[in-house]
């Protein structure tokens, strides 16, 4: 079994990066209660130290085996046709989401709306994927994006660890650590990249580069002291620490703070850098590569030459990334999730070996959160032309998917009339079948909006006024398409939650066509490993 | 930010705590000439509420900063508006060592807009003008306006010095509420309470969803802790409390 051996207990992985002297992680993986490291590894037989989990980890043995079922009865592509790998996460990215942002994209260029389509839903294979992690129902972002590039379900809270571990508890991680598409492009010699507009230490980007039993591990000052001298390590380090092939070539999004030390003010705001260790891993970046740069704005984003410059690293906010609503406003400038992934490709696409890249759009989940429809349909919309950019620069041997993490409670209401307002109050049809000439009303006589929350922060805007009679706010009094207002909620939280049910994926190029029916979220790795024939490649380039 | 709800947040915020009052009525300080306190300096000034509400309230300035802190529920909303287009905002919760941090995204989110002005001038700065003049009060360099404003009555003793108010009652509907200057906080005070909290563990207002295992970040989101109303505060149960508002 090729693909065992070379996707092996992270262990071996990790004391092989010893052998060649760019890893400083060597001695986790000699020392500990799992003995010596690599024997699983390259035997691949058996997993029985809990250290070879290919071979015995539920969620991967099962997805492997319906990509070889899928592999022989689809209209196929041989395995490893794709020389290319792109990868694009909606964060929080539901159906609901999609058809909202469907018609919200087609009503912003005057048309009716519903008949339009992103740019993905295009895409010749599409699915439905089951995003529950391995100890809850509806799940966050870590063990879903890890299912997603590693092919292994985990716990909540867990980047890139099997679910043998105990969240935030450093050495019960250890040795679980499951190897990403990411890692394997590296070693097989392929350009990887990471962009989003989150921060590229948050959960989802995480999972591809780090390993981590916590997600909120984002820089050493985030750990407890126990963890740091139990030898686990920050998810911002590993991304400049990456032990793997000549390390990530391409990594853009917000964060900016967790790479800094806090002896160092950031170049856009007052505010001190986020490391106690004192290391600035923007300098080490450009340090440690010869060929690379480093940019914080967008200006200095658009001047680096993508011909010359083979490690880019581009952090633009402190933290998350501007809005798309708001990112024209922003002080220092922003690039859009599109030219990110333009110029990603710019880099990654000189490699004859192809490249990996993961794309996220990271605030479609927090402008849900915050109750806030029109901040994630307009980052959805932009995902839609970042996933454009891309379709128009990758080749025909690029797989490209399309997906999300995990949905959100929101709801689209009956019952509009076709081409109503997406954000707006609900207006009907007459008996007629024309536009109704008031708005619907609920059974208290008072409008309401098409889009809700099943739960959330709910009414209107902040303390004004509420009619209290009906219980709900008389939105006659709201503005409520503007991009600030919060919609109604059912159940009052504070911050909106996560939603339980399957997301959608999109796909096309060689090895689409295995991304169909109601698929488990870890399988969509394996769809990817064997349209690129990632963990062979990785293995024949590492003898 | 219409300048009715700046009012209308502060008072939410000052108006917050239910403890008894201190009897002892204290009379407003007058800043002292010798330490002559510009408005650019690092200071603190402790206020007391009267009459139909009672509560203590800190605001602390230094340079661009200004927070409220209400020492009762240990609840501060703390505002830094070095980039005056982009203020930063940050929620201190004391006793739990926590930080809340607002980016301007999130306070979009949230509609919350406020004025630099208003926060410095404790929501004055805009009913100053819309007061008459009457003349000098008896701290040096302080003045007494007073007036009528959408069916409330201001009493205001002003401090050029501190461009703070020494004294502000409002009476709306035969009660009164009264906020009264009690201490003058030094500049070494103010500085040690903002670098401390400086230390507190932050999460950022958008990753609140995300870490509902956080045992305080879910008191938070399920009861309502962290962001209710536009400027929500807290009672010590944790529950938003709907102060009178002021329009
Ligand atoms: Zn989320």
């Amino acid at each position: 079994m090729k693909l065992n051996a070379i996707v092996l207990a992270m262990t071996t992985a990790i004391a092989a990066l010893a052998l060649t002297g760019c890893g400083d992680d060597g001695e986790n993986g000699a020392v500990g209660a799992t003995g010596p490291a690599g024997q699983n590894g390259t035997n691949g037989q058996n997993g029985n130290d809990g250290r070879d989990h290919t071979a015995v980890n539920q969620w991967f043995t099962q997805g492997q085996a319906t990509v070889a079922n899928a592999s022989e009865t689809s209209v196929s592509d041989p395995k490893g046709r794709a020389k290319n790998i792109i990868l694009f996460v909606g964060d929080g990215m539901g159906v609901s989401t999609l058809t909202a942002a469907r018609i919200y994209q087609g009503q912003q260029r005057g048309e009716s709306g519903e008949e339009n389509r992103l740019s993905f839903e295009t895409f010749p294979y599409s699915g439905l994927v089951k995003t529950y992690s391995s100890n809850q129902q509806t799940p966050d972002s870590a063990p879903t994006m890890s299912a997603i590039v590693s092919g292994v379900k985990t716990k909540d809270g867990i980047i890139s660890v099997s679910d043998a571990a105990i969240r935030g508890n450093c050495t019960s991680g250890q040795g679980n650590e499951v190897m990403s598409a990411l890692e394997l492009a590296e070693i097989a010699g392929m350009s990887t990249g990471v962009v989003s507009t989150a921060r590229l230490t948050h959960a989802t980007p995480a999972a591809t580069y780090s390993h981590s039993v916590e997600r909120n591990w984002e820089s050493d000052r985030d750990m407890p002291q126990a963890a740091l001298d139990a030898g686990c390590h920050d998810i911002a380090s590993q991304l400049i620490d990456f032990p793997y092939g000549d390390g990530i070539e391409v990594a853009l999004g917000g964060g900016r703070s967790y790479f800094m030390p806090n002896t160092v003010t950031d170049p856009e705001y007052a505010r001190a850098g986020r490391r106690n260790d004192g290391r600035n891993l923007t300098t080490e970046w450009t340090s440690k590569y010869s060929d690379g740069a480093y940019v914080w704005n967008r200006e200095q984003f658009l001047a680096v030459d993508t011909s010359t410059t083979h490690h880019l690293l581009g952090l633009f906010e402190n933290s998350h990334m501007q809005y798309e609503a708001d990112r024209a406003d922003d002080a220092a400038g922003e690039p859009s999730l599109a030219e990110m992934t333009s110029r990603a490709l710019d880099v990654l696409k000189q490699n004859d070996k192809g490249y990996f890249l993961m794309v996220e759009a990271g605030r479609i989940d927090h402008a849900h959160h915050a109750g806030n429809a029109s901040r994630a349909l307009q980052d959805t919309v932009a995902l839609s032309e970042a996933v454009r950019v891309a379709m128009e620069k990758a080749d025909n041997d690029t797989l490209i998917l399309v997906t999300a993490d995990h949905s959100h409670v929101f709801t689209i209401a009956g019952y509009p009339v076709r081409g109503n307002p997406i954000l707006g109050l609900v207006r009907g049809v007459d008996d007629s079948g024309e536009a109704a000439a008031t708005y619907t009303t609920d059974s208290n006589g008072m409008p309401y909006t098409t889009l809700g929350y099943a739960n959330g922060p709910g009414f209107g805007f902040g303390s004004d006024a509420m009619n209290t009679d009906s219980y709900r706010p008389d939105l006659n009094l709201y503005n409520v398409t503007d991009v600030d207002y919060r919609q109604e909620a059912t159940v009052p939280m504070d911050s909106e939650t996560h939603a339980g049910e399957d997301v959608a994926v999109y796909a096309r190029g060689p090895g689409a066509q295995l991304v169909t029916g109601s698929v488990e979220q870890n399988l969509l790795f394996h769809v990817m490993n064997y349209a690129g024939d990632l963990a062979a490649r990785a293995e024949a380039n590492q003898n | 930010m219409k300048f009715s709800h700046s009012i209308c947040a502060l008072f939410t915020l000052l108006s917050c705590s239910t403890f008894a009052a201190n009897d002892t009525q204290s009379l407003p300080v007058c800043p002292t000439t010798s330490h002559q306190l510009s408005h650019n300096d690092t200071f603190g000034v402790q206020y007391q509420l009267s009459g139909a509400q009672h509560g203590t309230l800190q605001l602390l300035r230094s340079q661009a900063q200004t927070a409220y802190y209400n020492p009762e529920n240990g609840v501060a909303e703390w505002w830094n508006f070095a980039i005056a287009d982009h203020p930063s905002f940050i929620r201190v919760f004391a006793k739990h060592q926590r930080r809340i941090d607002y980016y301007t995204g999130d306070l979009r989110t949230l509609n919350i807009k406020v004025s630099q002005a208003e926060m410095e001038s404790f929501a004055t700065a805009q009913l100053l003008k819309q007061l008459s003049h009457k003349g000098p009060a008896t701290c040096d360099g302080s003045q007494v306006y007073e007036g009528d404003v959408k069916q409330m009555h201001y009493r205001v003793i002003w401090s050029d010095e501190l461009g703070l108010p020494l004294e502000l009652s409002i009476t709306h509907n035969g009660q009164t509420k009264q906020w009264q200057a009690q201490k003058l906080i030094p500049a070494n005070e103010v500085e040690l309470t903002l670098s401390r909290w400086q230390q507190f563990s932050d999460t950022d207002y958008a990753d609140i969803g995300d870490n509902e295992t956080d045992p305080f970040l879910a008191q938070m989101i399920n009861q309502g802790f962290v962001e209710h109303s536009e400027h929500a505060v807290y009672d010590s149960k944790g529950k938003p409390m709907h102060g009178e508002h002021i329009h």
